[in-house]
């Protein structure tokens, strides 16, 4: 409150003046108006090294409490990992491989998912005729697939982008589905009395209106992709980030299996950033 | 219908025998029964009715979006069987599309009827400088207050060159002061425009301050009960509202409509199990303390 009246009361004050404000002044005013974003900045700053210290001290002592900290690696010894990776061709194809898995499972899932949620949504036989079959299919989580998967496909690589795509495809379908059944009618009304016909009303009315919840679903898909790809990895993959992962248990290189987890970590929010930003892009009204 | 009557003025509205019903599991409820009206070219004609008199179903009707179980609605002679864009309509809830920018939602009748981009982009720069918007083109639906969006509601309507203008209580979600200025805004418009409107709405004072005409509907199901011409001089200005002229037609208007209101009122009472409060409905008791 006090902040903001001061702002108000210093503004009248700084505009008409014909010399530049000086920037001691511009540089209060940009604290004043970016205070809460530094805050949130901050704290998320000192919040993540309070976890690294935290997880430094409890690997240094080797802390047994419940937990066994015995063999879990520092986060010196991962970064010791991590730098030696990056300079590894093996370990940056696994990544390569796993986002070429995500590119085209994912892909394939809003390729077909969108278009057939949108149709279920303006057709009633087609939703009633499809959905049954995608209540009983939904459920079956995606590494359930795996076996079956493998018996479907004739390589490995292709069954994974299967498990990846069947990860993604319901949400990004159901999600679909629930924009279009959200969409205002006065809103086809009003396009209808402006001389729109059937085409004309699915594409600048239906779509545009399902818009936010196809990008809730594609979001959601694409977290749903990654944790199906990780876990057909470690089961069947001979490449990838999982496979990766679950190979560094094997070989007994623990630091491999936490640069294996944080690898993942930064994948999957790297994606999901990815989605966010074409979002804004696609529906710039709802930008603030 | 035939090229010998093209030329006649546009906008001549004609609902005859027109009845509306609709099916529930205890059989056929009519919504709007046994109702005749007409525009003329170029008239402003309202309805006013009490709520859930049917007179909003009734406009959309008109609009095409739904079908009368009995009678015929014609514009110029032809009958009206689906929406269409010689039938602009505003609707209460503003309807603007979220997704377009104020001129691209102004642009979309045109765009509909395949007018090329840089030609539509200038007719509705005209429009909407005529509204006093231009400066707000670029913006979306969602920065503009009520006033403003129901603004390019109407302005969006008129871009096509409808024959008639459908409102349906397009000021009924704004507060009173920012109505009292957009009928100021229509009545103007209309003058300039002389297009045929049917408006629809439950104020009393915003159907004679617009008209020409007001018919006044009955309680559900909804007929029509009279028709009062509004001999009120044009242009019409606020300060008219305080004229005895006004207050006379106000006067007739209000008992005309309370006593529907009542009946309206009665009913669901009465369905509230109330009987002490319906008892004195019927006595008039009630009717003469409001």
């Amino acid at each position: 409150m006090a902040a903001a009246t001061a702002v108000t009361e210093s503004a009248p004050a700084l505009a008409p003046a014909a010399t530049p404000p000086s920037f001691g002044a511009f540089a209060l005013r940009w604290y004043r108006l970016n205070h809460d974003r530094l805050r949130a900045t901050a704290i998320a700053v000192l919040s993540l090294a309070a976890f690294l210290i935290v997880w430094h001290l409890l690997t240094t002592y080797r802390v047994v409490f419940f937990v066994r900290f015995t063999n879990v690696p520092s986060p010196l010894a991962v970064y010791a990992s991590f730098a030696k990776a990056i300079h590894d061709p093996k370990f940056l194809m696994h990544i390569v491989l796993s986002c070429r898995r995500i590119f085209i499972g994912f892909s394939l899932a809003a390729i077909v998912g969108v278009p057939l949620g949108l149709i279920m949504g303006r057709f009633k036989l087609v939703h009633e005729v499809i959905f049954p079959v995608a209540e009983v299919l939904r459920p079956i989580p995606a590494i359930a697939w795996v076996p079956m998967a493998i018996m479907l496909w004739p390589t490995n690589e292709q069954s994974i982008v299967f498990i990846t795509f069947l990860g993604s495809f319901f949400p990004i379908l159901l999600n679909t589905l629930h924009g279009m059944s959200l969409v205002d009618p006065v809103l086809v009304r009003a396009a209808q009395c402006l001389g729109a016909r059937e085409r004309a009303i699915f594409g600048e009315v239906y779509f545009p209106a399902s818009l936010p919840h196809i990008f809730t679903g594609l979001t959601i898909g694409m977290g749903v992709a990654w944790v199906s790809l990780i876990a057909a990895e470690m089961i069947s993959g001979q490449y990838g980030i999982g496979y990766f992962t679950w190979e560094a248990y094997s070989l007994v290189q623990y630091p491999d299996i936490a640069l294996g987890m944080i690898a993942i970590g930064v994948l999957g929010l790297g994606s999901s950033l990815l989605i966010r930003g074409a979002g804004h892009l696609v529906m710039p009204w709802r930008s603030k | 219908m035939s090229e010998i009557q093209k030329p006649a003025p546009r906008g001549h509205i004609e609902v005859k025998d027109f009845a509306l019903s609709y099916e529930t599991i205890d059989g056929s409820v009519e919504a709007v029964t046994n109702t005749h009206i007409h525009v003329n070219p170029g008239e402003f004609v309202s309805i006013v009715g009490p709520s859930g008199c049917g007179k909003s179903t009734f406009l959309n009707t008109v609009a095409g979006f739904l079908k009368p179980s009995t009678g015929t609605i014609t514009v110029d002679g032809e009958l009206v069987t689906s929406p269409s864009a010689e039938r602009g309509m505003v609707f209460q809830q503003y309807s603007l599309f979220p997704w377009k920018t104020v001129r691209e939602n102004v642009e979309f009748g045109l765009k509909m009827r395949g007018m090329p981009r840089s030609q539509r982009e200038r007719a509705a720069r005209t429009l909407l400088g005529l509204a006093g918007l231009e400066a707000f083109e670029k913006h979306y639906p969602e920065k503009l207050s009520g006033g403003m969006k129901q603004r390019v509601g109407i302005v969006r309507a008129l871009a096509t060159g409808p024959k008639v203008l459908l409102l349906d209580e397009p000021f009924g979600a704004l507060d009173a002061q920012t109505r009292v200025i957009m009928q100021q805004i229509l009545t103007n418009m209309w003058q300039r425009l002389k297009i045929s409107v049917l408006f629809v709405t439950h104020d009393i004072d915003e159907a004679i301050f617009l008209s020409d005409r007001v018919y006044c509907m009955t309680a559900r199901p909804g007929s029509i009960k009279a028709e009062i011409p509004i001999p009120l001089e044009r242009p019409r200005q606020q300060a008219m509202m305080m004229s005895s002229e006004f207050l006379a037609l106000r006067r007739g208007l209000m008992s005309l409509i309370r006593e529907e209101s009542l009946k309206a009122m009665g009913g669901e009472l009465n369905d509230l199990g109330m009987q002490g409060l319906n008892i004195e409905l019927q006595g008039h008791s009630l009717a003469d303390v409001l």
